[in-house]
């Protein structure tokens, strides 16, 4: 596989406010790239240097071998680009829109009207008349995606696209952007870390302007989440708790009603552990299981914060 | 400059499918339609306010072409100037306000190409109007007055479409360096009120685009009038500050 994009030693400075410190990030190809932080992280100001919006302060940033730095229609020509908060010139319907974006790429005559009636389908605008100043959120978030894909682009950057939107229209561009895989590279950037479970394979995790971990979702599960244990009993869950927590093995565990959970170190001494202290305090088990690392554990473990 | 013949394109719809269309051109059609009305009714207007005061009496001569012309010519050089300044402020900071350069120039459209697409559809949509308001005065003048002096009226409109030229590209490279619509206004109606006043020095209005603002009604009166140098240097300034505009957006970040 070759890198779609490369990033070394990004770094962006405002004044003296460092928004990126010297990022390194590769996304290979095809691959659909999760870019998750919290607000403020650095994720918009990378989109905005990859897409020739903004300049680094230093290090490098190539979108298949071509600096983006230079601006060059090269690179713009490859890209789809849909920024957080899309804007449009308001007196344009959706296909009027679509065919400016494509004629800029270079697309015409049948070539073009095919893919501006299957995008205002994909995107679920085909039967919409009304001009874009008409539009709600989420139609412009489709319209968003659909714009960015008229040209075919080998690359895709997308700022929080499913931000704001209620969920039919989260579900629309998540199904739109997982259509894609194989077929573009997507670089998604987003704080909802179920969007990023759902659709991409790689991920990299920004915090204060920089990369904390990059992988795919599994690696990043397996190396840096913890498992968890959960264990229900009829009555004297409170007991239990306070003894579970007190051992070894377990790190943070909580108690909602008669269920608690327990971050757990090593897996086989809970396994062992706890059945003998339900029986000490003659408990009745309800149910015991071990629950997977979910990507919030890694992301909270990693950036020690909420999202 | 890939891409500017597509953008120029969606520029001249968006003049005619939008509000754009009806306020340069609206302007400079009701200066037109009114100027000459205004020449000609003036001398009652005046005659009828003096009588009213006792023992007042003033003698105006009959109204003329030459008056219909001159008084086209006062409110190109001011009303419509100033106009042309205010509308033409926000042509590029409107689009990196409102996120939809962003979306244009992350397409294989260059900047220098987006930058001259504003201005000369700017441009043309000045000259259109221009047109439609110096064919309604003229129309309107023939309506009450003698037909004369028409080549000295399309010479006097002619440069006055120059110097609002020059304020078209002022304005735009204000924009840019400013980025603000109300601060590109300010700094246009700056300028001009900075050429109209040297535009009574010597050497200013000779040799520099001041000089447009007094060489009109000069021009108009059959004055001699010695346009070349202004004219010149008007069109090296426009030029020049579209080149500046374009090269500073190009290093700016959006």
């Amino acid at each position: 596989m070759t890198a779609a994009i490369e990033i070394k030693g990004l770094t962006k400075k405002y004044g003296d406010t460092v928004s990126l410190d010297g990022i390194d990030l590769t996304v290979q190809e095809g691959s659909i790239f999760g870019f998750l932080g919290p607000n403020g992280a650095g994720k918009t100001t990378t989109l905005r240097i990859l897409t020739g919006l903004a300049r680094p302060t230093s290090g490098t940033a190539k979108v298949f071998g071509y600096d983006v730095t230079k601006g060059t229609n090269e690179v713009r020509s490859m890209m789809g680009f849909l920024p957080d908060v899309p804007g449009y010139y308001e007196w344009m319907t959706a296909d009027e829109y679509l065919r400016l974006a494509g004629k800029l790429f270079g697309v015409r005559g049948d070539t073009l009207e095919s893919r501006v009636q299957s995008l205002l389908e994909l995107s679920g605008l085909d039967k919409t008349t009304t001009k874009v100043g008409g539009y709600s959120r989420g139609m412009r978030q489709r319209l968003g995606v659909a714009q960015a894909l008229i040209s075919a682009p080998r690359v895709l950057f997308l700022d929080e696209p499913t931000s704001a939107l209620d969920p039919i229209g989260r579900k629309d561009v998540l199904d739109m952007i997982t259509a894609l895989k194989g077929k573009a590279t997507v670089f998604f950037s987003t704080h909802i870390l179920t969007d990023i479970e759902r659709v991409c394979d790689t991920v990299a995790i920004l915090d204060a302007g920089r990369v904390v971990e990059q992988a795919t979702i599994a690696e990043l599960k397996a190396k840096r989440g913890t498992r968890r244990i959960v264990v229900e009993v009829e009555s004297g869950a409170a007991v239990l708790a306070a003894d579970l927590a007190a051992e070894q093995w377990a790190g943070d565990c909580s108690r909602e009603g008669s269920t608690i959970r327990c971050m757990v170190g090593d897996l086989v001494a809970a396994r062992r552990r706890v059945p003998q202290l339900i029986a000490d305090h003659g408990l009745a088990l309800v149910r015991m299981n071990d629950e997977e690392p979910t990507l919030e554990d890694v992301f909270v473990g990693l950036v020690g914060g909420v999202v | 400059m890939r891409g500017f013949r597509v953008f120029l394109g969606k520029e001249f719809q968006e003049i005619f499918r939008t509000w754009r269309i009806f306020i340069l051109p609206s302007i400079m059609v009701a200066v037109g339609l009114l100027s000459p009305v205004l020449a000609k009714i003036m001398p009652d207007i005046i005659g009828s306010a003096a009588s009213a005061q006792p023992g007042v009496v003033i003698e105006l001569p009959a109204p003329t072409t030459m008056d219909a012309y001159l008084t086209f010519s006062k409110n190109l050089f001011q009303i419509v100037t100033i106009a042309v300044v205010i509308a033409m402020a926000g042509s590029i900071v409107g689009e990196r306000k409102n996120g939809t350069a962003i979306l244009m120039l992350t397409k294989p459209l260059s900047r220098e190409g987006f930058v001259l697409a504003k201005v000369l559809s700017n441009w043309a949509l000045l000259l259109g109007s221009t047109v439609v308001g110096g064919v309604a005065c003229w129309a309107v003048t023939q309506a009450f007055f003698a037909n004369e002096f028409v080549d000295r009226f399309v010479a006097m409109t002619a440069l006055w479409v120059l110097l609002a030229a020059l304020f078209v590209a002022a304005v735009a490279f204000f924009s840019v360096v400013l980025k603000s619509q109300s601060g590109a206004a300010g700094a246009g109606l700056g300028l001009f009120l900075a050429m109209t006043i040297l535009s009574g020095w010597a050497p200013a209005r000779d040799f520099s685009p001041a000089g447009l603002v007094s060489l009109g009604n000069r021009l108009l009166t059959g004055q001699e009038a010695a346009v070349l140098w202004p004219v010149v240097t008007a069109a090296a300034v426009a030029i020049a500050c579209v080149a500046a505009t374009a090269a500073l957006f190009k290093r700016q970040e959006i």
